[in-house]
């Protein structure tokens, strides 16, 4: 039953290598995608491409390269391993690795622009326009997902319940809630991440201030989205368990099948789904002009490491001298670092029950 | 629903907020009852010290005009009779009409000019 679904999970596996080369591209052409008098949201001098902007150009493109350097002695470890399960857990951390990477070397980017910018851009705007419009997670949040997810959590457990407690003996309880726990554990962290784009930071130059907005807004509202399709989805793996257990080897096979394949149809559907809407996001962050915000806080002066502790700044990353630092001085960042260590503890309780 | 702040202007950026709010309120744009973002989102979007919000609100609230609920956040309080004096009220006026009559304007001027800002004022809030 195990090599079967080793199998799938090789088969995600090349899938997921196949739509990151649609990512590569995507990134790659990021810098140059407001013109050549752009490098990403630096306006700079006209002959920029032609000298150090050059250089600058490919160590960006080096640096999208980091998370392939990553994946390729991993995955080959364990393949070699033949515990091809684990590919699951290399794509949920490669999925952050990407995104985090990508984040880095887009700031690391632009500030080694910085001295090549046209003069007059780099100066802040004087006026910064904020909503008064409360951002709270209820004003994000679609009921019936919720709804959904909440009755297909408790219709699981109870189902696993069952489950467990049909036989006196009873079954081994690692096999039996092991996988769903670390599901629910993940849905939770991407209630997190879902308080961290809530939260994230809105505020825009008095010109053109409708258009940062809405481009700043709809943005938001993808990466909600995107997080609730993730969380629809580990329910719908919890909820596809209790079968998935219960089930003779030769149906289990079938249904597994057909789960799958379902599964990838959706997946597919769902990846061309987030590229439309990331080209029309692209297209309304353009019509944006980018500019400098003032910097109340001196941020690069209070924050000169990747983590850092100011209670004085109420932002989860601040912009640092460094690049971004994540501040430890911050509910969203205490709750972060606690679910970074209960993860840590729950995968050593499943390992150490075995 | 926006509040602009502006780096050139001498106030300090408390009291842009509490001007800015006080503002949204006259005009009638903030009804009663609506609710504010909280300190940590406005702090967190202008990329200001907490203190700097929270000393707004407190303003705000001193002057009756919001009502901060612990737990729940702020919203804009009833447009009670005021409990301050009209002496109270009018000392605001006379600093700003002191600092029009130090800039040399003439009387018919500064009369223009509130009758000006009065209407703008009446105007938003209709």
């Amino acid at each position: 039953m195990l090599t079967h679904i080793g199998q799938y999970a090789v088969i995600t596996y090349v899938f997921f290598w196949i739509i990151r080369i649609n990512g590569c591209i995507r990134r790659g052409r990021q810098p140059l995608l407001r013109g050549p008098e752009w490098f990403f949201n630096v306006h700079v001098q006209p002959d920029f491409y032609t000298g150090a902007g050059r250089d600058l150009l490919h160590r960006y493109w080096l640096r999208m390269l980091i998370p392939f350097a990553v994946d390729i002695p991993i995955a080959v470890a364990i393949f070699r391993s033949g515990n091809l399960m684990l590919l699951n857990f290399l794509m949920i951390a490669l999925c952050a690795i990407i995104h985090i990477n990508h984040s880095y070397s887009v700031d690391l980017a632009e500030r080694q622009a910085r001295p090549f910018a046209v003069a007059e851009a780099e100066q802040p705007v004087a006026s910064v326009v904020l909503s008064l419009t409360p951002r709270r997670m209820r004003d994000y949040s679609n009921p019936v997902v919720e709804w959904i997810l909440a009755l297909s959590t408790v219709a699981s457990a109870a189902l696993l319940l069952r489950y467990f407690f049909a036989v006196p003996e009873h079954h081994n309880w690692r096999l039996v809630f092991g996988l769903p726990v670390v599901y629910f554990y993940l849905q939770l962290g991407i209630v997190w991440v879902k308080r961290v784009v809530v939260a994230w930071r809105t505020p825009v130059p008095q010109a053109q201030a409708a258009e940062h907005l809405e481009a700043r807004e709809e943005t938001r509202k993808h990466y909600l989205r995107m997080c609730d399709v993730y969380r629809l989805s580990a329910a719908a793996a919890i909820l596809f368990w209790p079968a998935e257990i219960s089930m003779s080897p030769d149906n289990f096979d079938r249904v597994f099948q057909i789960w799958f394949y379902g599964w990838m149809v959706v997946s597919i559907v769902g990846t061309v789904w987030v590229e439309i809407r990331r080209k029309q996001l692209v297209k309304m962050a353009l019509r944006a002009r980018p500019v400098n915000l003032p910097d109340f806080l001196h941020e690069s002066k209070i924050a000169r490491w990747p983590v850092c502790y100011q209670p004085s700044a109420p932002m989860l990353m601040v912009r640092g001298a460094r690049g971004y630092s994540l501040n430890l001085a911050n509910t969203l960042g205490y709750l972060g670092a606690a679910y970074m260590v209960g993860f840590v503890a729950l995968i050593a309780l499943l390992r150490l029950s075995r | 629903m926006f509040l602009t702040i502006d780096t050139t202007d001498p106030r300090p950026i408390y009291q842009q907020v509490a001007d800015g709010i006080k503002e949204l309120i006259a005009q009638g744009k903030l009804e009663e009852g609506a609710a504010l973002p909280p300190v940590r989102q406005l702090a967190a979007d202008l990329g200001v010290n907490l203190n700097t919000i929270a000393t707004a609100y407190r303003e705000l609230q001193k002057d009756g005009l919001i009502v901060v609920k612990h737990g729940s956040g702020s919203v804009v309080a009833a447009r009670a009779n005021t409990e301050r004096t009209a002496d109270e009220l009018a000392r605001p006026l006379r600093t700003a009409i002191t600092e029009l009559v130090l800039a040399g304007l003439p009387t018919s001027k500064i009369l223009r000019m509130v009758t000006r800002e009065l209407s703008l004022v009446q105007k938003e809030s209709k």
